[in-house]
């Protein structure tokens, strides 16, 4: 039956065909947009430019009414839209509504298009605003930021062109969808009443319902929306042959982009931290790596722009990083959204078939940046031409891959004698001594930190460039033998398996070097400076910052083989000083003119923040109970994580931590940790203690100090003989106890049955350090739905029971005991049968129990169970609290038993504590402000130039 | 030659022995037959968690040890030792990843473990009507 002929019921299919409509119209605009002011460029006729921005506004118009359709939907819980059944549910509190939106792949490319769109309004209206200085870029700017548009709009189509997914549409309705077209109910005119999975939708994952997840995405789209205007003014420098005049304009855009995307990605940081059991705020996650590298392109394209404001050197350089930015933000799309990273990463998208449509993009954008980097003509269609046969040989005959490797090799040819014949000798030997070498150096830097980020977090598409040679480098090994060629043609390429040790080796030596440079570098002057005079202002601030990172040095305990660190710590204190110092000693106090100078402190102190905080975390709930399982294998001898028992309190670190309890909050179950500070032990005459073997009696009231031995002869006498009671009850010694009650703790589970428990950690911070707590393992055989909130019940006590089959006489080990079943009698003692009546049996099991870890400590245990007609219908268990254990019978069958054990209620517990972690968020405002100051200035600065401040 | 040109060249030395470097860090996925043959070696080593063999995790013991079984892709099972706590949603998992190398018995050892669930990132909802 043809589903067009069907009338519907209840559906409110006008919305799906008005966002159908707007998304086709906001392409169409999109196009007259990049048509018109395309050939308003190149024309140079004003009524194309304005056929051109009525494109552009018709397709703005467009956007906001998709993103006001898309809400509209949300917001009326219209299930019958896949995207609103997908991530949005009835019981989600509005406020995150905001949060399902861009939760999906077709919103996020919706908000990244929303603010391209605002970005581009935002662009027009200052290029016609009177006395516009720039007004003669907008058409040339336009046509790259509507062609982009063009590209996006298409992403949000969802139609095939050939086999190749182009998007795909958030406004399907569920029968639309493909896995569900055909299904029998989508021929069921009023299935939305008949089928309940649609009367509510999946809903937000929980872990997401959290102001993070509002406020992280949009600011970090926007961070990579920003980077296409300079890329955009990059290409039209390139298109008009003003080779520096587009950076004036571009420049307080690159440095707004610094600004957002920085506070993005370090937001994200946050969000990992505060909120996500990561165990960090930065994990090298490839999605993580995706957004870090365009900034620190974005940064360097920033500063090399700065340096060809005022001549043209290194230009070659500034456009390669400003084009190349925009163009990682649209690999890390790829990356992110292609389902390329497969199993690399957590927090991936699936692929959806998006792969071959978002490689296009990327390699268009690829093909159009380098095309002008040539300032032959000539050159240029050849490039183009020999790129679009490549493109046509690759799809038709399905040689995709070899095609692109080829395009890149043509690429990078290009590239070279795009140099060679553009940009040589343009630039002049600069003096070593001026800001601008330094400059272009600490660039280069940042270029080679991002092309190893790149590199490294892109292993998985080598795997599928390599897919294709795999036969051809079997055969070369068959035929030469060679082993290495063999391996080639069999290789499956994995991320390093320690990421963190991985990035930072090559991380920290290249941070390190910036951050020196970062130090110095501003006091240079342009062009060529005195190097006497620089090495008189720098003296101060060079001393300063050696006396503070040696102080910091013994103060953390570095020692000499951490050279890296050390160096890395120096350096950044140097760059906090020399910068924080620039500003009496070069700016005379101005601060409007210190943004650059407040920008660089906070990135040293990001970067000194991150150094102390990760190089001296300190994970203290490491093998603060466990025993060693070193039998096993050398690298499980250290354990973690703690174990705590309920009621119990345990040495961690500089506290004392006790579990208090459990509650129950909505979908999450907190577990109550309260913290004591730790004081010496007091003992008192008379008290016995236990050191190994031997027992000790206090001879007088005393304070434990650190070392037993150090006291035994003033304060404890050695007991000779003591009784098997006495040698029960003494304690092991310890040199302290809790003492006062400082604060509490709450990390919980989120129960979610649909998305998985999570772990959410909770946080104690100081100025200093923090201390970082969340639960790793805990008993949640419980269903969310049936708890009321408030308490648990008291049976939460106990861990479920693991039943043992075993006859009289077996042993049984348990984690904490050692019980051996002695006897199985019958109670049958007259009040009980008087009590039962005669149809009952009741079964008594008398244990022996020792435990595990000391051999002298017995104990009984007696459980019973009763069974009625050949069956047990009750039973009571035994509890050993001194083990925190509990035996139960289950079953009695002659001498066979069903013995029932479980252990006290747990948690295991991870704690971190970071210290210094306050010096990185510090940093991070100081950088967001100290970026946000600059491109003030610089706006401003646009009208009359600020005196430069000299050195 | 200019002093940039020198630069440029020592700068692309150096990116280039960088990238070596960290192929030379990257690890290799492996099935579990591979891994089992070089003890010692890290891989990353894709499967499914073997349900009919029970996972034994242990914390009064060792609250940072988790050992069941791991069936990889061409169907090898192997007891694997992994050194974190049980993860919460272990038995759910639909494909596991592995980060370890095996040990002379014949056995892998884990030091991390990535794991895919179900309806967590995939998206595939069929319902049936």
């Amino acid at each position: 039956m043809d589903t067009n002929s069907i009338e519907y019921i209840g559906e409110h299919a006008w919305a799906g065909m008005l966002g159908h409509v707007l998304t086709a119209l906001s392409l169409v605009g999109a196009a007259v947009a990049t048509l018109g002011y395309f050939l308003g460029a190149q024309r140079k006729q004003v009524q194309w430019s304005a056929l051109g921005r009525m494109g552009f506004r018709m397709h703005s118009a467009a956007v906001l009414g998709i993103v006001v359709v898309l809400f509209t939907m949300l917001f009326n819980h219209w299930f019958e839209y896949n995207y609103v059944w997908k991530h949005s549910n009835l019981q989600m509190p509005l406020k995150y509504i905001a949060s399902c939106f861009w939760e999906g792949q077709e919103g996020s490319f919706l908000l990244w298009t929303f603010w391209h769109m605002v970005l581009g309004n935002i662009l027009i209206w200052r290029f016609r605003r009177r006395a516009s200085t720039t007004a003669e870029w907008e058409p040339y700017v336009m046509a790259v930021i509507a062609l982009v548009q063009v590209f996006l709009a298409f992403m949000l189509l969802g139609i095939y062109v050939g086999d190749t997914k182009l998007g795909s549409s958030p406004f399907l309705l569920m029968r639309e969808i493909e896995s569900n077209i055909g299904l029998p109910w989508t021929m069921i005119p009023d299935y939305l009443a008949r089928i309940p999975q649609l009367a509510d939708g999946e809903g937000l994952n929980p872990l997401l319902q959290n102001y993070w997840m509002v406020i992280h995405p949009p600011t970090l789209f926007l961070g990579f929306a920003a980077t296409l205007v300079p890329f955009a003014f990059a290409i039209s420098g390139l298109w008009r042959g003003q080779r520096t005049q587009w950076i004036a304009p571009a420049l307080p855009w690159t440095f707004f982009g610094v600004m957002v995307l920085g506070t993005g990605i370090l937001m994200g940081g946050a969000w990992a931290y505060e909120a996500l059991s990561f165990g960090g705020f930065w994990a090298w996650d490839p999605v993580e790596n995706a957004s870090l590298v365009p900034w620190i392109t974005l940064v360097a394209a920033g500063h090399l722009m700065l340096v060809n404001k005022r001549k043209e050197t290194s230009l070659f350089a500034a456009y390669l990083l400003t084009l190349i930015t925009f163009i990682l933000v649209l690999y890390s799309t790829f990356l992110t959204r292609s389902g390329v990273l497969g199993d690399t990463s957590v927090h991936s998208f699936t692929g959806d078939g998006m792969l071959p449509a978002l490689v296009r993009f990327l390699l268009i954008f690829i093909g159009i940046s380098a095309a002008l980097m040539h300032p032959d003509r000539a050159q240029r269609r050849f490039y183009v031409l020999v790129s679009l046969a490549l493109l046509v040989i690759g799809v038709v005959l399905e040689v995709e891959v070899p095609a692109i490797l080829l395009f890149g090799l043509l690429t990078i040819v290009h590239l070279a004698q795009s140099y060679r014949q553009g940009f040589m000798d343009s630039s002049p030997e600069e003096s070593a001594w001026s800001r601008e070498f330094w400059i272009f150096i600490g660039s280069l830097i940042l270029l080679l930190s991002a092309a190893q980020i790149t590199f490294s977090t892109s292993i998985p598409v080598f795997n599928l460039l390599l897919e294709p040679f795999e036969r051809l480098f079997a055969w070369i090994g068959r035929q030469t033998g060679s082993s290495f060629f063999t391996n080639l043609g069999d290789i499956d390429i994995a991320p390093p398996a320690k990421p963190k040790p991985h990035y930072n080796k090559f991380q920290v030596p290249l941070s390190m070097i910036v951050a020196f440079l970062v130090a110095f570098t501003q006091y240079l002057r342009w062009r060529t400076s005195d190097f006497g005079q620089f090495m008189r202002k720098l003296a101060v601030p060079l001393v300063l910052s050696i006396i503070l990172a040696v102080v910091l040095t013994l103060a953390l305990g570095y020692s000499w083989r951490e050279f890296t660190l050390v160096a890395l710590l120096f350096t950044t204190c140097f760059a906090a000083i020399a910068n924080i110092a620039y500003v009496p000693l070069v700016l005379k106090g101005s601060l409007k003119n210190a943004g650059p100078s407040i920008a660089h402190t906070g990135f040293a102190l990001v970067l000194l923040g991150a150094l102390v905080s990760t190089s001296r975390s300190d994970a203290v709930s490491s093998n603060a109970r466990n025993m060693d399982l070193r039998y096993l294998s050398e690298e499980f001898s250290n354990s973690e994580d703690i174990l705590l028992y309920r009621g119990d309190t345990v040495r961690m670190g500089d506290h004392y931590v006790h579990y208090e309890s459990k509650r129950h909050d909505g979908v999450n179950l907190h577990y109550e940790m309260d913290y004591f500070a730790v004081r010496p032990r007091t003992y008192h005459a008379g008290d016995t203690v236990r050191i190994g073997g031997a027992l000790f009696r206090a001879r007088d009231d005393h304070q434990a100090g650190a070392d037993f031995l150090a006291q035994q002869p003033d304060h404890w006498e050695e007991l000779r003989s003591y009784s098997k009671r006495e040698l029960w009850h003494a304690r092991e010694w310890t040199p302290t106890a809790p003492g006062d009650s400082l604060f509490t703790l709450a990390p919980f589970v989120q129960l979610n049955k649909k998305f998985g428990n999570v772990a959410e950690p909770s946080t104690k911070h100081w100025p200093g350090r923090d201390l970082y707590t969340h639960i790793r393992y805990a008993d949640l055989a419980i269903d969310p739905d049936t708890l009321a909130d408030g308490s648990i019940t008291p049976d939460d006590r106990w861990m479920p029971d693991r039943l043992h089959e075993k006859q009289v006489g077996d042993t049984i080990v348990t984690p904490t005991s050692v019980v051996i079943i002695d006897s199985v009698y019958t109670v049958s003692d007259s009040a009980t049968k008087a009590m039962l009546g005669e149809q009952y049996t009741v079964y008594a099991a008398l244990l022996r129990i020792r435990d595990l870890y000391n051999p002298e400590r017995w104990f009984e245990a007696r459980p019973l169970v009763i069974y009625a007609h050949g069956q047990p219908v009750a039973g009571r268990a035994a509890e050993v609290a001194p083990l925190r254990i509990k035996y139960g019978l289950a079953t009695v069958d002659g001498e066979k038993l069903g013995i029932n054990v479980a252990e006290a209620e747990f948690v295991v517990m991870h704690a971190i504590v970071f210290p210094g972690i306050n010096i990185l968020w510090i940093g991070c405002i100081l950088l967001a402000l100290g970026t946000g100051l600059a491109v003030w200035q610089r706006i401003k600065g646009a009208k009359a130039p600020p005196p430069l401040p000299h050195a | 030659m200019k002093r940039t040109h020198i630069i440029a060249i020592v700068i692309i030395a150096v990116a280039i022995g960088m990238l070596v470097g960290s192929l030379y860090d990257s690890s290799t996925y492996a099935d579990l037959k591979e891994a089992l043959a070089e003890p010692g070696e890290e891989f990353h080593v894709v499967g499914t968690l073997d349900r009919s063999q029970p996972i034994v995790y242990e914390p009064s013991l060792n609250a940072s040890l988790t050992t069941f079984t791991m069936r990889d892709l061409n169907g090898l099972s192997c007891t694997v030792h992994l050194a974190k706590a049980k993860p919460q949603d272990l038995e759910r998992s639909e494909r596991i990843v592995l980060i370890g190398s095996a040990n002379a018995s014949g056995e892998f050892e884990a030091r991390d473990m990535l794991m895919k669930c179900p309806s967590k990132y995939n998206e595939e909802h069929a319902i049936e009507g």
